[in-house]
């Protein structure tokens, strides 16, 4: 649907098996490829792939009344003894448990053409290749630095095809690459006699980008540097100012609850029509983005991923939703199902050990008219850059967020001063009306936008959350 | 699983035996797991079987480093097409070294069976179990809302080296946990309880109405409950956050793959004195029931204890086959794999610091003012720049000697060794390993158990 690549049509294999099954019923098919390189500093320590994962699930909706038991069960057992047994189990599930929907709708066979760029073509077809060139252009990108260093990482790459059958003649299939980064860059040395600093960074996305690497060499070897002489941020309430790099970390795990079906349907989220932000704020889910790790020609029931505002003008709109989730909320599917599991978001792979549930693909927060970094640095006159957090945990029931700066800066006199390091930075993503958030007190945003992972922001400043260090609580005291 | 994960035993053998042709040594993890998942809330009852999932993953030592393949199946053509896949790496290896440290040939088989195995159960029951849990925390006013999760898993695993170490385990794990939710004009709070143990229904004793209430109360004080302070200040751990410092700063930093790589603050530290006299740290697999425990790791050695501090003194350090090479001592029974698709590390089991001889009390008469951290939540480390982060739920204010206000959650941020260095007590409480699931770096998630003693000491605290 959406490459040259012609992705393996499995789950449609196993819907023959299961046309005597009563129905509803989906299955969801993957096949995946896995390659990876681990690094020790410069050198290779382990290389692994191919990784075969060949699995699939088969969910099974069972009417109870105003109820569905759905059953789902996953097996990488492609027999057909394996095939019967987790139809079986499936059903044996489905007995049990029960979702408060009646007849639900699965998509109709109608199946979008095209679609966003989601293959990495060279590698797709040469993926060992592809990621000796990506090691040898990291570790050259590291020549010529004295004192910097990579002291461990991984480059992972996921070829994966994806298959969706049902019981309606749906027969859908795409592929899609992954390419799961981590490097941890060491400053060290000098004079001074400081200790070593590091910072450490991860990334998802969907090509192997070693073109970028120097640049982004670059700024990884100065905020490691950095790291080794920053101070303890201030405490207080002062502004901050969050690249996208630190806000993917947050505002898609809590924004994809609050204005979610999940929370909807138990009473946990923002309602519709709330306040949540100022006038001039539009955020939109967006599944149709290319290269984007959310997006995809359909979601993980088959019902085709599309744009749609979860934010329009400051207020929450209807909340995203999969196919049960709309049933009993008396909507239809926004093409949001996702297979995912607490610690892994967006899982490269293994999306068939999970059945769906409602999940944002890509959160889009437009640029708005606050110019490029150094021009929003000048206008905060004093506050605080977030580089990075340590892990900001993202509390979806609650909405907030916290973490300790592992790198920042402070901003004097509207210009990027000291490091800091240290100390602990949260607040609210979003809240009810009145509630102090980073939404409600968004003062500006840059009007540039970059994707990282799930989000596509510009750098965002915010005039809501605390910070709790060791220096003094008035930004410009000691300046 | 009668026909069990050894009947493949001679396939692997036979691969292993190829693979034996193109390098000095060759092993295989072959796994099987099974179980469910019962999660009740106010609204739908969702069950889950564990997929029915079993592969195998095969490592071989290619002249220079480590090349691994795995297949999501035990069927001839999926082990064939593993070992295929390292065949063509082994072939492009260039001769080397022979590959570091002593190969494991261990041979042993522990099958742990639990005194009341949860699929004895059955699905009826254990949905009954989340029920009852639910009701219990939904009965007390301002819970709008409560979600309580039954899981229980059945794991095998085969390890095989070309060396001759043979080592087989069956491990279950049983978990239980409730989520209450507090309500009240927009704002909500929640809270949590969890239980987790290797073994069956037996993990889930103390899990009773008592506990699941007072939890509940917990979710509706929230919603009342202060700002928490801010700023560097006197700070108790309870024990369930005391032993996720030790994982986050001892645990993790004394990871010896980091120590190969330069990648930990506490490399200089090792034999020096770090901490007070009452400071013992230990990681230890060996721990009964333990949540982390294993009965081998992932290349073929049994379950251990290590001390890492002993009486304030850095001592000991976690290691593989390759950074015990490197550091001249022996493995420690800590690789261990997520799964078989994933990759082997140094990893942690059960890390613990021990009892020492301070009451509550005394620690909170000694910190005169300051907070008390309780409920943990998360935690993360900082290897290389010696940093922690840990974050719990809530906490109480302590004033002028005396706990008082109860305050919301709460992040605390610091350097391991002021951490340290400032620890004026620990406390005499008895061992409770709470459940865990641990990451390396971002990824690779396994369970691990974590516990000890009340802690003073002092950091940074925020509001997180």
């Amino acid at each position: 649907m959406t490459s040259a690549v012609n992705p393996d049509r499995l789950a449609a294999r196993l819907g023959d098996r299961l046309r005597a099954t009563p129905g509803p019923w989906e299955v969801y098919a993957e096949r995946a490829r896995r390659y990876e390189l681990h690094f020790n500093g410069t050198s290779i320590e382990l290389a692994r792939g191919p990784i075969i994962v060949e699995g699939y699930g088969i969910r099974l909706f069972r009417p109870k009344g105003k109820e569905t038991g759905v059953g789902y069960q996953a097996s990488t057992d492609l027999t057909d003894d394996g095939v019967r047994a987790t139809i079986g189990d499936a059903e044996e599930v489905s007995r049990v448990s029960r979702f408060p929907a009646e007849d639900p709708h699965l998509p109709d066979p109608k199946t979008p053409s095209g679609g966003p760029e989601l293959v990495d073509r060279a590698l797709w077809s040469e993926p060992v290749r592809s990621l000796d060139d990506f090691a040898s252009k990291l570790f050259a990108s590291f020549e010529g630095r004295p004192g910097v260093v990579p002291s461990f990482g991984s480059a992972k790459a996921t070829l994966a095809e994806i298959s969706i059958a049902n019981s309606l003649g749906l027969d859908a299939a795409f592929a899609h690459s992954i390419v799961e980064t981590e490097i941890g860059v060491k400053s060290f040395g000098g004079p001074e006699g400081r200790p070593p600093g590091e910072y450490w960074v991860t990334g998802t996305s969907r090509r192997l980008e070693a073109d970028r690497l120097p640049a982004l060499v670059d700024d990884w070897a100065r905020y490691a540097t950095d790291a080794r002489a920053a101070a303890s941020p201030p405490t207080g309430q002062v502004p901050v100012i969050l690249p996208p790099e630190v806000s993917e970390g947050f505002i898609p795990a809590v924004l994809g609850f609050k204005l979610g079906a999940v929370a909807a349907l138990r009473e946990l989220a923002i309602p519709a029509g709330t306040r949540v932000g100022g006038d001039d704020l539009t955020v939109r889910d967006d599944g149709t983005l290319d290269w984007a790790v959310g997006s995809a020609p359909i979601d993980d029931e088959g019902t085709p991923r599309v744009a749609r505002p979860v934010v329009v003008d400051g207020r929450a709109e209807a909340p995203l939703s999969d196919v049960l989730h709309a049933r009993a909320l008396e909507s239809t599917s926004t093409g949001n199902a996702a297979r995912a599991d607490r610690f892994t978001p967006s899982p490269a792979w293994g999306r068939f050990h999970h059945a769906p549930s409602p999940r944002l693909s890509t959160a889009v927060i437009p640029p708005g008219d606050g110019g490029s970094d150094a021009e929003l640095i000048e206008q905060v006159e004093d506050g605080i850059w977030v580089q990075q957090i340590g892990w900001a945990q993202p509390d979806v029931i609650t909405g907030r967020f916290g973490g300790e700066i592992r790198i920042g800066y402070r901003i004097r006199h509207g210009k990027l001063a000291e490091p800091v390091r240290g100390g602990v930075v949260g607040g609210a993503v979003i809240g009810a009306e009145g509630t102090p958030s980073l939404f409600s007190g968004l003062s500006a945003r840059g009007s540039k936008s970059r994707l990282v992972s799930g989000l596509s922001t510009p750098t965002l400043v915010v005039e809501t959350l605390s910070v709790s260090g060791e220096a003094s609580p008035t930004p410009t005291a000691s300046s | 699983m009668s026909a069990g994960l050894r009947d493949h035993e001679a396939d692997l053998q036979r691969a292993l035996r190829r693979l034996e042709r193109a390098t000095p040594f060759a092993e295989v993890m072959a796994e099987r797991s099974l179980g469910e998942s019962v999660q009740s809330d106010s609204k739908s009852l969702t069950v889950h079987k564990s997929p029915r999932v079993a592969g195998a993953i095969f490592r071989a030592w290619a002249g220079n480093q480590w090349a691994e393949a795995a297949a999501s199946g035990l069927d001839s053509a999926s082990i064939a097409a593993a070992v295929d896949g390292l065949e063509t790496r082994l072939a492009s290896a260039t001769r080397g070294s022979p590959p570091p440290g002593e190969s494991s040939t261990t041979v042993g088989a522990v099958e742990a069976a639990p005194a009341r195995p949860l699929r004895d159960w059955g699905t009826e029951r254990c949905v009954e179990w989340t029920k009852e849990v639910m009701r219990w925390a939904m009965a007390v006013p301002d819970v709008r809302f409560c979600q309580s999760a039954l899981i229980w898993s059945e794991d095998e695993r085969h390890y095989l080296n070309t060396a001759g170490s043979n080592c087989f385990q069956r491990s279950s794990r049983a978990y239980g946990v409730v989520v209450p939710v507090a309500a009240e004009n927009g704002k909500s709070e929640f809270n949590a309880e969890s239980v987790g143990s290797q073994g069956g229904a037996e993990a889930l004793n103390g899990f009773d109405e008592s506990l699941v209430t007072r939890t509940a109360e917990l979710a509706r004080q929230l919603l009342r409950a202060g700002k928490p302070p801010s700023g560097r200040m006197n700070v108790i751990l309870d024990p369930g956050t005391s032993g996720t410092f030790a994982h986050e700063s001892f645990g993790h930093g004394t990871e010896a793959d980091q120590f190969l790589r330069d990648r930990t603050y506490l490399k200089p530290l090792l034999g020096q004195v770090v901490g007070p006299e009452s400071l013992t740290i230990v990681d230890d697999g060996s721990v009964p029931g333990g949540w982390g425990s294993i009965a081998f790791d992932d290349e073929g050695h049994p379950g251990h204890r290590t001390l890492l501090i002993d009486h304030g003194r850095f001592v000991g350090a976690l290691h593989d086959r390759e950074t015990a090479a490197a550091f001249g001592t022996k493995p420690t029974a800590n690789t261990r794999r997520s799964d078989f698709l994933s990759r082997a590390f140094v990893r942690m089991t059960n890390t613990i610091v021990e009892a020492s001889d301070w009451n509550l009390d005394e620690l909170v008469t000694e910190a005169g003012d300051g907070v008390i951290l309780e409920r943990w939540q998360s935690g993360m480390e900082d290897p290389l720049g010696g940093r922690m982060q840990l974050k719990v739920r809530l906490g109480h204010r302590i004033e002028h000697g005396k706990i008082t206000d109860l305050v919301g959650p709460m992040a605390l941020s610091g350097s391991v060794v002021e951490f340290l260095r400032d620890i004026r007590g620990v406390g005499n409480d008895r061992l409770e390993l709470s459940p865990g699931m641990c990451g390396k770096g971002h990824g690779d998630y396994l369970p691990v158990g974590g516990g000890g003693a009340y802690l003073l000491s002092r950091a940074v605290v925020g509001a997180s």
